[in-house]
C-alpha cells in the first residue's frame, strides 16, 4: 500500500498532497492572489511559494495522520509550467526526499491532472478535456502515450479570458462607448465562441477514438457553462461526460501524489542528476508504462 | 505552456532588496547559527561580518558586503550557514553595453566583460552541504552559456561560481538562486536531520 507526498507549484497555486492506495490522505493548497487587473509574474509567485510550503508540508502530513516513515515516495512537478515557482517547488521535494531517504518521481502537470481525474470519476479510458490558465488541451490515451489531438497555439483559454478584462478596458472602448453592445454582451460572445470550439475539437476526438467518455480537467472545467455545453454534445453521442470538482480541477497537490502513486508502481523513478525542471514538458512525452 | 516566459529558476525582476544589503526574505526564520564566517573582504570602506560568509566577485576585490540583518547567535543544532550577499560594483559591469536597459543595440564587441561571482556557503557537515548541492544543482538556465554556474563541494563548504556576460540575467540567477538556497536551508533546520541517514542507512533518490 505505497503512500505517496506530492508537491505542486507550477503556478499561481502551491499544495501538497497525500495518496494511499487511490484514496487521498491529505489535500491542503494556497493560492497566490493578485490585485485585480494585475496578473501574477513568475517571480512574486515563487517568493509566494516559498514562504508557504513548508507550512503546507507541516499540514498534509497532520491531515493525513502521518510521518515521514510512512511515506514511500515524493512527487513533484517537473513541468511545465513557470521556471521560478517550478524550481521553488523542486528544491524542496529533493531536499525533503534527501532528508527521509526517499526515492523521487517528476511528474508531468497535465499527467497530473488525467490521473486525479480518472481515480475520482472512474472513467476508463475518456477523451480528455484539460484547460486551464496556463494549458489548453484535448488528449487521448493510445498505446502508452497521451496523445495530443488539439490544442491553442497561442494562448490557454483560461488567460484568454482573464486577459479580456484588459480588452474590455482599452480596445473596446469604442464599441462600449457607442452603446452598440455592453461589456456582458461582449464576454458573453467570447465565452461561447471559445467554449463551443473546445466542444467541437473534443466532439471530433472522440468519434476519431470511438470514445464514449468525455473528461474535463483543469481550472476552466469548473465553469458550469462549459460543463453544460459538453454534456449536451455528450448526449447527443451516447457518451458519457466526466468532471470534478474545484478541489481536484484546480491544481492541487493530491493530483502529482496521484500520478506519481501510479508512476512508482510501474518502476519510474528520478535520480536526482535529471530531476530537473523544465518549462516545456509535452504530455506525449512521458510513456504511461501503468496502462495497458 | 502558454504562460509568460522566464529563464527557469529566475527570481523575476532584478531590483529586489533582498540581493543588495543583505535583507530577509519576510518568510524566513531567522536561520542563523553559522559555524565559522570568514572575514570580511578586502576594499576601503566596505563593513566586515565576521560571522557571514565571503562573497567574491571577479572585478578588482571590491563589492558591499553585507550580512544578515537578524545576528547570528551560536551554532544551533541542525542549523546551516549563514549566506551573505556581495553585489559587484565593478565600474566595467556598470558600464557594460547593453545595461540599464538601454534601448539601443547591444553592441558589445571587444568592450564585453566576463563577470565573475563566487559564493561560498558553510554548513555544519559535509552531509548537508552534499545535500544542498543535489537539491540546487538540477535546475539549469534555460539557455545553457548565457550564465554558467559552476558547483564546489569540499568538505562542508559548498562553493558556486558564476560567470556571465549579460549582467542583468547574471543578477537574476545569483538573486533566484540565494532565494532557493535560504529555502533549502530552512527546509534542513525544519525537518532536521534524521539519524539514520547521518548513518548512511536506508534507499533514498538515486543521484
Amino acid at each position: 500500500m505505497p503512500v505517496v507526498l506530492g508537491f505542486e507549484g507550477s503556478a499561481n497555486k502551491i499544495g501538497v498532497g497525500v495518496v494511499r492506495d487511490g484514496e487521498v490522505l491529505a489535500n491542503p493548497r494556497r493560492t497566490y492572489v493578485t490585485p485585480p487587473g494585475t496578473g501574477f509574474l513568475p517571480g512574486d509567485t515563487a517568493r509566494h511559494h516559498r514562504a508557504v510550503i513548508l507550512d503546507l508540508l507541516q499540514e498534509a502530513l497532520t491531515e493525513a495522520g502521518l510521518t515521514s516513515q510512512d511515506i514511500d515516495c515524493i512527487a513533484y512537478t517537473k513541468g511545465p509550467g513557470m521556471g521560478a515557482p517550478l524550481a521553488s517547488v523542486a528544491v524542496v521535494a529533493r531536499t525533503v526526499a534527501q532528508l527521509w531517504n526517499k526515492p523521487l518521481l517528476g511528474v508531468n502537470h497535465c499527467i497530473g491532472h488525467i490521473e486525479m481525474g480518472r481515480l475520482i470519476t472512474g472513467a476508463t479510458s475518456p477523451t480528455v478535456l484539460y484547460v486551464s490558465g496556463g494549458n489548453t488541451q484535448v488528449i487521448a490515451y493510445s498505446e502508452h502515450r497521451y496523445r495530443i489531438f488539439g490544442e491553442t497555439i497561442d494562448i490557454a483559454v483560461g488567460n484568454c479570458l482573464d486577459r479580456f478584462a484588459r480588452v474590455l478596458k482599452d480596445v473596446a472602448e469604442r464599441m462600449l462607448s457607442t452603446g452598440e453592445c455592453t461589456p456582458e454582451d461582449l464576454c458573453f460572445s467570447l465565452q461561447e465562441t471559445v467554449f463551443a470550439m473546445l466542444v467541437e475539437i473534443t466532439e471530433r476526438a472522440m468519434a476519431h477514438c470511438g470514445s464514449q467518455e468525455a473528461l474535463i480537467v483543469g481550472g476552466v472545467g469548473c465553469n458550469v457553462r462549459l460543463q453544460e455545453m459538453m454534456e449536451t454534445m455528450c448526449q447527443e453521442r451516447g457518451a458519457q461526460l466526466f468532471a470534478t470538482d474545484e478541489r481536484f480541477c484546480i491544481d492541487n497537490g493530491a493530483m502529482i501524489a496521484q500520478a506519481g502513486w501510479e508512476m512508482f508502481q510501474a518502476g519510474h523513478r528520478t535520480p536526482l542528476s535529471e530531476s530537473g525542471i523544465t518549462q516545456r514538458y509535452r504530455t506525449d512525452e512521458v510513456e504511461v508504462t501503468w496502462r495497458d | 505552456m502558454q504562460a509568460p516566459q522566464d529563464d527557469a529558476g529566475a527570481g523575476g525582476t532584478g531590483d529586489r532588496a533582498e540581493a543588495q544589503g543583505g535583507s530577509r526574505n519576510p518568510g524566513d526564520s531567522g536561520s542563523a547559527g553559522s559555524s565559522e564566517g570568514k572575514g570580511s573582504l578586502s576594499g576601503p570602506g566596505h563593513l566586515s561580518d565576521p560571522r557571514g560568509l565571503e562573497g567574491r566577485s571577479g572585478c578588482d576585490g571590491q563589492g558591499a558586503h553585507g550580512g544578515p540583518e537578524s545576528q547570528s547567535g551560536p551554532a544551533r543544532e541542525g542549523a546551516v550557514g549563514e549566506v551573505a550577499v556581495a553585489t559587484p560594483q565593478c565600474e566595467q559591469a556598470a558600464h557594460a553595453p547593453g545595461s540599464r536597459g538601454d534601448a539601443g543595440p547591444m553592441a558589445r564587441g571587444s568592450r564585453s566583460r566576463l563577470l565573475e561571482f563566487t559564493l561560498i556557503v558553510p554548513f555544519q557537515s559535509p552531509l548537508e552541504a552534499d545535500m544542498a548541492h543535489r537539491s540546487l544543482a538540477p535546475d539549469t538556465q534555460r539557455q545553457p552559456g548565457v550564465v554558467q554556474k559552476e558547483f564546489t563541494v569540499n568538505g562542508s563548504t559548498l562553493t558556486i561560481r558564476w560567470t556571465a556576460e549579460d549582467p542583468v540575467l547574471f543578477r537574476i540567477s545569483i538573486n533566484s538562486f540565494l532565494d532557493r538556497l535560504s529555502l533549502v536551508v530552512r527546509n534542513i533546520q525544519r525537518l532536521g536531520l534524521p539519524a539514520s541517514l547521518k548513518q548512511g542507512r536506508g534507499k533514498g533518490p538515486e543521484s
